[in-house]
Formats: C-alpha cells, sequence, structure tokens
C-alpha cells in the first residue's frame, strides 16, 4: 500500500481559512464560542469541534524585518503515534493509508491521548446522552479517512485555492517539500521540511518558512519516554507480576494442601509451630 | 493575471478579501512574476509580496504622483505606446492653468470648475491638435511632467511617510514594466475609492498604466476588485444613481438640454469614437423598456423617464431622509445602518420615514433599527417597516458578471424555504400591482406606469428568460434576436435593455452566458466560456497589445496583430477594435476607440475635480497639506453641521480606516448569521500599533473606545506589529484600522465602526469618504 | 474460628480505629481496582456496562480515590498513638527480621518452619506496609496529575501515568499475596479476625509476635499462656 501524506507549503498559504470551514462542513463539526486572543488567530489550538486551526504569527526575522507567518495546523497523523500508543482502549489506530484515527465506539474518554500527544492536537468533547448522562469522547483530524475511501482528498486540500496543500504519495510529496524548500531558501533562509522523526516521521509534512519553534512546534517532538516505559514495560511487567503473585498464591495453596494434609494442622490450638 | 511581471496591490486586500484573485497572483509569481504590496497596514497580502511599502490613509496621489514623476524622469515610460495611444501630444488650450493646488476655472463659492477651461485645442474641423514629439510646452505630456515634477521623492514621502528605501523599492520594482515586453497590473479595491480624492486616484493608475504601456495587453490593466461577486453587474445595469443601464447618461433637469431627447443625444453624444453611436442604444433601450408606446413621435417615450432634480448618491438620499424629505424605501440587500458611512446619523434617518421596506435574508440591522436592541424606543419610531425575505443566491437563476465583465449564469441549486422568495419575483409582482393600480388613472404622472413593457410572464410566475432576452434585445421588424449591438438602430426598429450586453443572446435557445467550454482558446482566454461584454471580449483595448503598425509590441504579450492577407485582425481574442480596420487606414491607431479620438486620456478635461489628479488631504487630516494651501479636494461637496460633524487633529489626532476580513462579508448581515464564520472573528477589534498602545497604556486584549467626532465604539484592542507609527513632515502620526462588519443582529455582535466615519464624498462619483478619518483612542476601563 | 472446639482467649491486636482504617483502604482499593481494570485490560472490558459506562466508572473511581486517601488520617485522628507505633516498626529493622525471611517462604509452602521471634509486626507486614505505603503515594500523587492534568506540566501528567501504572501494578501483587496469606493461609488466617474485631486469639498472638506478646503480659495487658503443646508437627 502506498504511504499518503498531505502537503502543507506555509509559505504558499494565505491565511484565508478556508480549509477550517471545509473541514467543519464536512465533517459536520459545530461552531464554538470563541474568545478574543488578540490576534486573528480564532482558537489558541485545535479542539475536539475545531480539527485545523489557522495560526497567526508576526515574527520579526533574523534581519529584523517584519514576517507574517501562517500556519495550517492540524493534526500531524504520526507514524508511530503516541496517542496510539497510550490508548487503552485500541480505539486509535492507523489505517491503510497512514492516517491516525479514533474509532468512537470504542473510546471511552479517558484522555490519555490528550496528554500524550507531542503536538497537543487531539481533544475530548464533552456530551450527554438523552438521560442527561455525560460522556466524553476524543476528537481530531481524520485527514478525511472517509473522503479517501471514496478516492476524494481531504476536504482542507480540496479547498485550498492557492495550492498550500496536496495530498499525494509519501515520496512525490517529500521529493516536492525538498525542491521547494530549495526555491524558498533565498527568501526564507530558516525553511526547512518538517517530517519529525522522533515520532517516526508525520503523514502530515510541512514545509515551514522558520524554525519549528516560531510556530510554536516541538523542533524535536517524539513519543514522551513515559508513555514508552508506561506502555511496553510497565504495564506488561505490572501484568506478569499480577500473574505471578497469583501463581504463587496458588502454588501456595496447592503445596499447603499436599504437605500439610486435612486433619493434621487442625489442632485445637490451631497452626503455628516451631520445633 | 497569471501572465503579470509586477502587481501593484494598492488600496486593496485580496489575500484577505479576494482570495481566489490571489490563486491567479500565486501563478505569476511562480513565473517570475513580482508583488507589489502599498498599504497603511502590513496584511496578509503584504506578507506574500516581493515588496512592502507602508502609506497613510488618503495620501495616495502623492504616492502615484512620485511614481509617474519616477516615471517620466527616468525615461521609464513607453515612449511609443504613449505617443501613440493617448492624448499625450495634444495640445491644450491656453485657458488651462494650474496655481497652488487649483486648477483654473474655480469657482469658490460653488466649490466647482468651469471645465470649459481645460479644453484642448482643435483645427476648425474639430481635429486635435498634436505634437507628435511631445515637446510643445502646451502638450499633455509636458505639462503632466510639470505637474508631477513637483512630486519628488522627498516631498512625497514627507506626505505618505513611506520609508525612502521602501518607496524607491515600488518605484523600481513597478515602474520597470515600462520595458517593452513586460507588463504590469493594478490591482485596487475600496481603499482607493473609498476617499474624496477617490476617483482621481484611480486616474493616477489610469496615467501610471499608460505611462508604461501596460493596458490592453496580457498580464497589464486596472484590476478593481470587486467586493462582491455582481458588481460589476450591478454597475452595467444602472446601479449608481446617475446612470441608465450601459453607462448612458440619467436625463436631469439641471442640464436643459436634457428636456428633450433631441437635445439629451445632441449634448450626451461625442462627434467621434464609438460612443458617437449613443443615440442607437438609448433609442433600443427607450424601446425595451415601452415597447409599443415608444414611437418617434413621442421621442420614443424619453419623457416617461424620470428628470433627476438634484444628487442622490448614497449620502444625499439620506440626507434627504434625514431632512424628512423622504416617504418611504425600499431597501434590498443593504444595510446603511451597518454599512452607510456615519451609520449613528443614518439610523436616525430611517426614523424619519413613514414606511420602509427590507428586503433580506436575514433580519438585518437596518431592518430592525427600530427595535430595543438599536438602542430606540419602539413606541418612539413611527415608521412601518416590512420584513419581506428574499431568496439566497443559491436559492434562484440568473446571470452575474465579474470584474472580468464575464456574464456567467447560473442555476438554482435549492427550493428556498419558507416565504422566501427571489428578488425578480418581487419586482414582478409589484410592477404588476402598480400598473393595476394606476390602471384607471388619467393623471400624466402615472403614466411610465401604463407606458411600461412589461412582458415577462403572467401572474406571480416571471420567466427569466424573458428577461435576459430583453436585454440582449430584438430586431423588432423581423421578430429576431439581436446578434451584436452593432446592429442596433435609433429609428426603434431595433431594442436592447443593455446595449453592451447586447449579442450574449444571439439566437434561441442561444444563451451564451450559460456556456461551460474550459477548454483554452489561446492565451488562457477561454472565449468559449461564458460571455464577456462586449462582443465577448476578454482584454480590452487590446488593439493596445500591437504596435501602430500592428504588430505585437511582443511575442509573450501578444493578444491580436493585423493580419494583411486575411485584411483583418487576428489573434486569440476578440479583437477590441474594427476588425477589418487596417492600421493604416483612418482610425487604425484609434487603440481606445470607445473615447473621442480614438486615445486613452492623460489629460482628463471630463472630471469635476481637476484633468490632472493632485494631492488633497482627506476632509479630516492630521496635518496641513504641502503640496499647496487647498486642503481638501476644493470640489469636494462638503454637508455643514448636525449631519456631518469635523473632528479637529487637536482632539482627534489619529488616523483611522477600516476594511474587510475573509471571514465577514459588507455588513456581516450574511456571515455574522453563520456560524461558522462568525466563530472565526467573533469580535469587534481595532489594530493599534505598539507605539501608540504603550502611549496610551493599552494592553492587548483591553477593551479600547474609539471615538470621532461622529461618535463612540467600544472593540478589543489588537496590538499588532503590523500597524507602525508614520513619520509625516518629521512629525510622528499614528494610524489604526477596524473591520466595518459588526453591529446588533447575528450570532457574533459588536460595534458598527461606521458610527465613526464622514458623511463625505468624492468630488465625482459621491462614494463616501470611509477610508481616511481622524479619532481617539483610549482604554474603555 | 468455628472448629475450635472450647472457647479461645483472645487478646487486642488493633484499635478500632485501625480496623476502620483498614477496611476503608481495603474496599476502596478494590472498588479502585475494579473501576479500572477495563482500562488496564480489555479482558475486562465487560465491566463497562456493569459499571455504567466509562463515564461513571470514572466518576467512580474518583469517588473511591477520594475515600482511598482517608485511610491515615482516620488512622492519625483516633489513633495516632498507634499510628506512630507503626510508623516505629517500619523502621525498626533487626537481624531477625531478615532471618524471618527464609522460614516465611518455608511456611508459605507448607513447608516445616520455625517461628522468628517478631515484635508487634512481622516482617513480612513490615514489607507489605512499607511497599503499600509508597504505592500509595505513588498513586496518590500520579493520579492527582492524572485528574487535574491542566494544572500541571504536561511532562509530569505523563509520568504520572507512567507512575499510576507502575505503583498499581506493584499494589496490586502485594495485595494478592497479602489477602492470600490473611484469608485463605492457615498459618496466618486466624490474624483475620485482627482486622475485623481488632481481636485475634492469644495463643496464635503469642506464636506469631512473641516479643510483642510477651511485652504485654509484662506490662499486664495480655494473659500470660502456655506454650502451644504441639512441638513437633508440619506447619499447621
Amino acid at each position: 500500500m502506498t504511504e499518503y501524506v498531505k502537503y502543507v507549503d506555509v509559505t504558499k498559504c494565505d491565511g484565508c481559512r478556508a480549509c477550517m470551514v471545509a473541514c467543519k462542513n464536512w465533517n459536520d463539526l459545530p461552531a464554538e464560542q470563541t474568545e478574543f486572543l488578540g490576534s486573528v488567530q480564532s482558537h489558541k489550538k485545535t479542539t475536539a469541534d475545531t480539527w485545523n486551526v489557522l495560526q497567526y504569527i508576526e515574527h520579526d526575522n533574523a534581519k529584523g524585518n517584519l514576517e507574517y507567518l501562517f500556519r495550517h495546523s492540524s493534526c500531524f497523523h504520526c507514524t508511530d503515534a503516541a496517542c496510539e500508543k497510550v490508548c487503552p482502549e485500541h480505539a486509535i489506530s492507523y489505517t491503510k493509508y497512514g492516517t491516525v484515527v479514533v474509532d468512537q465506539d470504542k473510546c471511552v474518554g479517558c484522555g490519555y491521548c490528550v496528554n500524550n500527544c507531542p503536538f497537543e492536537i487531539i481533544a475530548l468533547k464533552e456530551y450527554k446522552d438523552k438521560n442527561g448522562k455525560e460522556y466524553r469522547k476524543a476528537h481530531k483530524c481524520t485527514m478525511c479517512t472517509d473522503r479517501l475511501d471514496e478516492g476524494l482528498q481531504p476536504a482542507c486540500v480540496t479547498t485550498c485555492h492557492t495550492g498550500a496543500m496536496e495530498f499525494g504519495n509519501k515520496t512525490d510529496m517529500l521529493k516536492k517539500a525538498e525542491q521547494r524548500v530549495n526555491e524558498i531558501k533565498s527568501r526564507f533562509p530558516n525553511a526547512n521540511i518538517y517530517n519529525p522523526q522522533g515520532v517516526g516521521g508525520t503523514h502530515t509534512v510541512y514545509v515551514l518558512a522558520e524554525r519549528p519553534s516560531v510556530y510554536g512546534l516541538p523542533e524535536n517532538p517524539k513519543v514522551p519516554t513515559s508513555a514508552v516505559l508506561w506502555k511496553d514495560y510497565a504495564q506488561p511487567i505490572g501484568k506478569m507480576m499480577l500473574g505471578a503473585t497469583t501463581m504463587a498464591v496458588v502454588g501456595a495453596y496447592i503445596s499447603n494442601k499436599i504437605f500439610n494434609k486435612e486433619g493434621k494442622g487442625h489442632d485445637e490450638d490451631g497452626g503455628g509451630s516451631h520445633e | 493575471m497569471q501572465h503579470t511581471d509586477c502587481a501593484l496591490i494598492m488600496g486593496a486586500n485580496p489575500a484577505e478579501n479576494h482570495p481566489i484573485s490571489f490563486r491567479w497572483l500565486t501563478k505569476a509569481r511562480e513565473n517570475g512574476g513580482k508583488i507589489v504590496s502599498v498599504d497603511p497596514r502590513f496584511t496578509r497580502t503584504s506578507s506574500q509580496a516581493d515588496v512592502y511599502a507602508p502609506l497613510r490613509s488618503g495620501t495616495d496621489i502623492a504616492f502615484l504622483g512620485g511614481m509617474i514623476n519616477y516615471t517620466l524622469q527616468n525615461n521609464l515610460f513607453h515612449k511609443e505606446y504613449v505617443a501613440a495611444y493617448t492624448n499625450a501630444s495634444f495640445i491644450v488650450k491656453g485657458g488651462y492653468d494650474f496655481n497652488d493646488g487649483l486648477f483654473s476655472g474655480y469657482n469658490a463659492e460653488k466649490r466647482a470648475y468651469d471645465k470649459t477651461k481645460w479644453a484642448l485645442e482643435t483645427t476648425p474641423d474639430g481635429k486635435p491638435v498634436k505634437d507628435p514629439t511631445l515637446q510643445n510646452p502646451r502638450c499633455v505630456f509636458q505639462l503632466m511632467k510639470k505637474h508631477y515634477s513637483r512630486y519628488d521623492i522627498d516631498s512625497v514621502i514627507a506626505v505618505t511617510g513611506t520609508p525612502k528605501e521602501d518607496y524607491l523599492n515600488v518605484c523600481k520594482t513597478f515602474c520597470g514594466t515600462g520595458e517593452v515586453g513586460k507588463s504590469g497590473t493594478i490591482m485596487y479595491a475600496m481603499g482607493t475609492t473609498q476617499h474624496t480624492v477617490g476617483t482621481q486616484n484611480v486616474r493616477s493608475y489610469v496615467i501610471l498604466q499608460l505611462l508604461l504601456g501596460n493596458i490592453g495587453i496580457p498580464g497589464g490593466g486596472i484590476n478593481a476588485m470587486r467586493g462582491e461577486s455582481n458588481v460589476q453587474g450591478s454597475t452595467d445595469f444602472a446601479l449608481l444613481y446617475d446612470n441608465l443601464p450601459g453607462y448612458l447618461a440619467a436625463p436631469k433637469t439641471l442640464v436643459p438640454e436634457h428636456a428633450t431627447l433631441e437635445g439629451y443625444l445632441k449634448i450626451e453624444t461625442p462627434k467621434t469614437g464609438y460612443w458617437s453611436n449613443k443615440p442607437k442604444f438609448v433609442v433600443s433601450l427607450l424601446k425595451a423598456w415601452y415597447g409599443k408606446s415608444a414611437t418617434k413621435d413621442n421621442e420614443f417615450g424619453y419623457q416617461f423617464l424620470p428628470k433627476a432634480s438634484g444628487n442622490y448618491s448614497h449620502i444625499n438620499l439620506f440626507k434627504a431622509m434625514y431632512d424628512g424629505k423622504m416617504d418611504g424605501a425600499f431597501l434590498f440587500g443593504t444595510n446603511p445602518v451597518v454599512g452607510g458611512p456615519n451609520a449613528g446619523k443614518e439610523k436616525e434617518a430611517l426614523s424619519k420615514l413613514k414606511w420602509l421596506v427590507a428586503i433580506d435574508l436575514w433580519e438585518t440591522e437596518t431592518a430592525s433599527f427600530w427595535q430595543k436592541e438599536a438602542g430606540n424606543n419602539p413606541s418612539d419610531i413611527q415608521t412601518e417597516v416590512f420584513l419581506l425575505p428574499a431568496s439566497a443566491s443559491y436559492e434562484k437563476e440568473g446571470s452575474i458578471s465579474n470584474s472580468s465583465r464575464w456574464m456567467q449564469y447560473r442555476w438554482k441549486a435549492i427550493n428556498s424555504r419558507g416565504e422566501a422568495r427571489p428578488d425578480l419575483e418581487v419586482i414582478h409582482e409589484l410592477a404588476l400591482r402598480l400598473k393595476n393600480l394606476y390602471a384607471n388613472s388619467a393623471n400624466p404622472a402615472d403614466k411610465p406606469f401604463l407606458a411600461l413593457d412589461w412582458n415577462f410572464g403572467s401572474g406571480d410566475e416571471v420567466d427569466i428568460d424573458l428577461v435576459a432576452k430583453e436585454i440582449n434585445g430584438y430586431d423588432i421588424s423581423k421578430g429576431k434576436l439581436m446578434k451584436t449591438f452593432g446592429d442596433l438602430k435609433d429609428d426603434g426598429t431595433t431594442s436592447s435593455g443593455n446595449w453592451i450586453y447586447s449579442g450574449f443572446y444571439p439566437g434561441e435557445g442561444m444563451n451564451l452566458s450559460k456556456r461551460r467550454d474550459s477548454k483554452d482558446t489561446g492565451g488562457e482566454n477561454y472565449l468559449n466560456w461564458s460571455f464577456a461584454w462586449p462582443a465577448n471580449r476578454r482584454i480590452i483595448y487590446n488593439r493596445a497589445s500591437a504596435d501602430p503598425s500592428g504588430k505585437p509590441w511582443s511575442e509573450k504579450k501578444a493578444v491580436i496583430h493585423w493580419d494583411a492577407l486575411q485584411n483583418k485582425w487576428v489573434g486569440n481574442d476578440v479583437p477590441d477594435f474594427k476588425a477589418v480596420t487596417a492600421p493604416t487606414a483612418p482610425g487604425g491607431t484609434g487603440a481606445f476607440m470607445m473615447n473621442k479620438d480614438g486615445v486613452a486620456l492623460l489629460f482628463a478635461p471630463t472630471l469635476n475635480d481637476g484633468p490632472f489628479p493632485e494631492h488633497y488631504e482627506p476632509f479630516e487630516s492630521p496635518v496641513p497639506n504641502p503640496f499647496s494651501s487647498q486642503q481638501l479636494n476644493p470640489a469636494a461637496v462638503v454637508i455643514e453641521g448636525d449631519f456631518n460633524k469635523k473632528g479637529d487633529k487637536s482632539q482627534f489626532p489619529i488616523v483611522a480606516t477600516n476594511y474587510r476580513v475573509s471571514e465577514h462579508w459588507q455588513s456581516g448581515s450574511m456571515t455574522r448569521n453563520q456560524e461558522w464564520l462568525s466563530e472565526l472573528v467573533g469580535h469587534m477589534f481595532v489594530e493599534i500599533s505598539e507605539e501608540l498602545a504603550a502611549e496610551k497604556g493599552i494592553k492587548n486584549k483591553d477593551q479600547i473606545i474609539v471615538s470621532s467626532a461622529r461618535g463612540e465604539v467600544k472593540a478589543y484592542a489588537m496590538v499588532t506589529k503590523r500597524f507602525k507609527p508614520f513619520t509625516i513632515q518629521g512629525k510622528k502620526i499614528h494610524q489604526i484600522g477596524m473591520p466595518w462588519h459588526f453591529g446588533y443582529k447575528g450570532f457574533v455582535t459588536g460595534d458598527t465602526a461606521n458610527r465613526l466615519t464622514p458623511h463625505i464624498g468624492d468630488a465625482n462619483s459621491f462614494i463616501p469618504e470611509y477610508k481616511a478619518f481622524l479619532c481617539n483612542v483610549r482604554r474603555a476601563d | 474460628m468455628s472448629n475450635q472446639k472450647k472457647p479461645v482467649v483472645e487478646v487486642r491486636r488493633f484499635s478500632k480505629a485501625f480496623v476502620l482504617a483498614h477496611a476503608v483502604n481495603a474496599i476502596s482499593f478494590l472498588a479502585l481496582y475494579i473501576t479500572a481494570l477495563p482500562m488496564y485490560t480489555d479482558f475486562f472490558n465487560w465491566l463497562y456496562p456493569v459499571l455504567g459506562g466509562p463515564a461513571q466508572a470514572r466518576l467512580l473511581h474518583r469517588i473511591f480515590a477520594c475515600i482511598f486517601v482517608t485511610p491515615t488520617i482516620i488512622y492519625l485522628i483516633f489513633d495516632a498513638k498507634g499510628f506512630f507505633y507503626w510508623m516505629k516498626e517500619l523502621i525498626t529493622w533487626k537481624k531477625r527480621d531478615l532471618q524471618f525471611f527464609s522460614e516465611f517462604v518455608k511456611d508459605l509452602f507448607g513447608l516445616k518452619f520455625k517461628h522468628v521471634k517478631q515484635t508487634f509486626f512481622n516482617a513480612g507486614e513490615k514489607v507489605n506496609s512499607i511497599l503499600q505505603i509508597i504505592c500509595a503515594i505513588l498513586i496518590i500523587c500520579s493520579g492527582i496529575t492524572m485528574w487535574f492534568s491542566q494544572y500541571f506540566p504536561r511532562a509530569v501528567v505523563q509520568w504520572g501515568y507512567f507512575f499510576h501504572n507502575v505503583g498499581f501494578a506493584l499494589a496490586i501483587a502485594v495485595v494478592v499475596g497479602h489477602i492470600y496469606l490473611s484469608v485463605i493461609h492457615k498459618n496466618s488466617r486466624p490474624g483475620y479476625s485482627g482486622v475485623v474485631t481488632g481481636k485475634v486469639p492469644a495463643w496464635w498472638a503469642k506464636d506469631h509476635y512473641t516479643e510483642w506478646y510477651e511485652d504485654e503480659v509484662k506490662k499486664g495487658n495480655f494473659p500470660k499462656i502456655p506454650d502451644p503443646k504441639h512441638t513437633k508437627h508440619k506447619g499447621a
């Protein structure tokens, strides 16, 4: 199966936010009450109802000139996804396209993924069922996996009018990204491809005009060490320990039965003994 | 636009407000094209530009005058083009003079010019007197050179506040397109036009583009970025108060000659140029409107037309309303309580009406001006308000015309909900009822209703196809649809509801605006996609893409050329020229055939405020005008008193402007009722520089009050690096900006920016000066 | 004790406060375990509907989490002396404590063993206590970071998950052993009544905690009883 990635060239983005509306439209997401953030940015970050957010950054570059930078921010669809790793219910999984999706039926709303996502993308939404009981589910960009199944491109890509976003096979997109970085190096000396290897590479690959940190992105994101220790060591060992102790007591019980025949130890004064 | 070598974007922010146009600019950039952004604020467009230069709002003519001067002083203009296709070589009569900001013929009392003082020299047979060498000191070229020699770089930047390096960079980048084989385009919007010198701002573009030979070629031109999808169409169809459809003048009682059709035609028809055919267009229009009631004997019903007794522009209408001179109003999809200048006063004016019919998709601020939310006590308002629900564009069919003059038909996608109806149905029913109401009237004033030829279907059913056909027009004697406006006649045998569109429906079942052939017919002109008026031409004035001998200036930017073998003009577009007129024939170099003498006007003796654009300060300005002692455009009409209070710089030292954001549209009545857009920009804000914020003790996200002589608005402060204080004549001048989309209805609400703007308009078009006024800011707490 | 033929002399081993604290601790621990079990392993996903759905399981888990922190407080308030005695025991380690373990393993599997003289708590119990205290601290602290994640740096929360997991895994292993010894294992089973009524058979107490028993006898709190008759038998 060919791996697909969403290629985002932020230097071609003009910040129109059609991607945000297209996403809500396709995924039928409700609007949120937004507070004024002191810039044109509408949401601080992605939420359970807003799967992509356009960032607006006023940045004084190395030459002291003002750069007004935009970035379409949404799920990276990591190859090695922390959310998938920590999900206790296996509700998060990889699709054949390499996208990472949440199975809403399996999700129990524990929020482990929320606190372990290195990009702080996935978020919980509170619901009320018909009895008024509250429950939660984790949501994030699906890369429109339902559209991909139908041979369509993600809604945000389709709507992008400047061609800042493209969806295609990984090799082609990475090649394109390299070319683009070379093209814009003279204007943006810090231009780089953001496809962090700490999470095994991502299925949203960026051409950034500036260092990742300028966009508030981790320079070197990875699956949290705690999550690796937890899921790859602590939990299996814990399960083993539980098994081992249980085995030990079961063994003890049985050996007691064998070595300490019924009746013998049941004197009126009970158990204890010494030689 | 994708063919341009340089796009100068001024008074517009297409990346935010016309994003689709930006798609073509992105293409141009991929081919090495440059983008120059000139704006008081560093916008999203600026972020995509190769060159950015700030200027203080209201100083465009100074900025452009400097560019014209730079072009002339550095010999960057396209000499052959200028000499052949413009009136540069024409000799101006001795009556013309310019002194201290005033052209000759000024009447201070009337604030008006006697334009006859600016006449051009003619030979006894009416031909212009020319000096092809452009050396005669009285020729347009020399007068222009002299006029703009005052706009040297240092004088310009002392007014505009542009850093010198940035200014020079703009000049170098854009004026370089004067080179043969290169093209530059100018994109503008309301930032250019909404000034007391709005028309002259655009005139400055014209002069610059003509000097650089950038009109009529691919990647050239002056592109008005339209505020909505059908502005072009509505202008073509006489949205403007002094027009009839097809840019024919509306008759006025103020012009004595307009009393008769004969007089009207005589005074309105130039002797040369294509407009000499005007009587054909006017008579055909009258035939379309009055049908059989239009006969040669009754001046083809000319007397049925109302004759304007005053100026009916927006400001004046509301002034009349405010003064209690109007009984009622129909407002179709318009929301002056948010969108009008000095909006607080416009709201007040509405309450002087006896009745108001608002036809809109939602209950707008205007439709609800009488409510408590509007700050009114409903029992105090005597106006009877009717709200008619309208169908949205997807709920009806019809055509829209874009700024490339493409008339594109659209079909209905969904049915309207509830009682909403298309505007056409509302008008149709209204027309039928009025005709019925006056059916037995003998009153001569009611005659126009009876004479009106209204045959678009019976009952409530209206057939839009019949409307389309009437616009195209008929050869009445043959009962056939017109094939081209070239066949229109002034004897009453043809009709056309709008001559410029005539030919879009050349035969039964042939509505060309419905065409959707996306095959490139050459030069990316897509001639079989929809219909472009006039005559399906895509690049207007394309005769100018070839030199006087008929050879393209450059192969790269070729459009049409003279084919001597076929004896006609050929190329990848419909020639905007008589296709069989050889370059050597009389008028064979008249590339601007609509104009008298076939040339473009560097010197325009027709405008109200002078033949050359001259810098004047806005109505409210923080500095004196250093170019002359005329502070304000001498021809701008000033309404004194309560209706239009003026702020002084001592009290209101900060320059303010307003603009739109991508997410909201116009007065916000459509977008603030749409949740997904409302959440993106949910709050009224004011952008201020870090420097001004520090001076006023304002922190980002603070609530602040912006005040002007007209009112106050409360908003969030958006402290940004994208506004910087200007240094004007050695003084620090601050500028702020804010969106004008907010009102008290919809999902998101906020104070209306237009409560701050003044009731003063441009000297020619009377468009209000929204884009430069004075204010002050303070913290709200 | 139903199989005892004659009334057994009982002595008070634990205060009522301890009994209460222990009970609260045990019940809440078990409840926490059950409410979290479906999260820990898919095998127990059927528990979600039993618990009324994930949201309710989460709520219950938090309610029991609050209860889980109370035993220390209960013990401290009502029997501060006992609490500090316990603490003192936990930090007092002598050679005999180490000897205990080799004998304990024999005991556990029903082999011949001898009682190493122990004080109030034997070394095994001390280890149990220490491990449970460490686990409880781990679980409670990490639980707080998980519950109120918005108030903690993300790294702290992320490590919280890890420590919650580790603490809980360790605790459950210890608890399994603890329960076995108290409820099932023959030799220590008589002590079970200690955490229910606070009292244990005197003979058993003397056997298991000889030093403590003798101390109490000296103080005149406990009756002097003879050494158990059976001096030679396998286990008990």
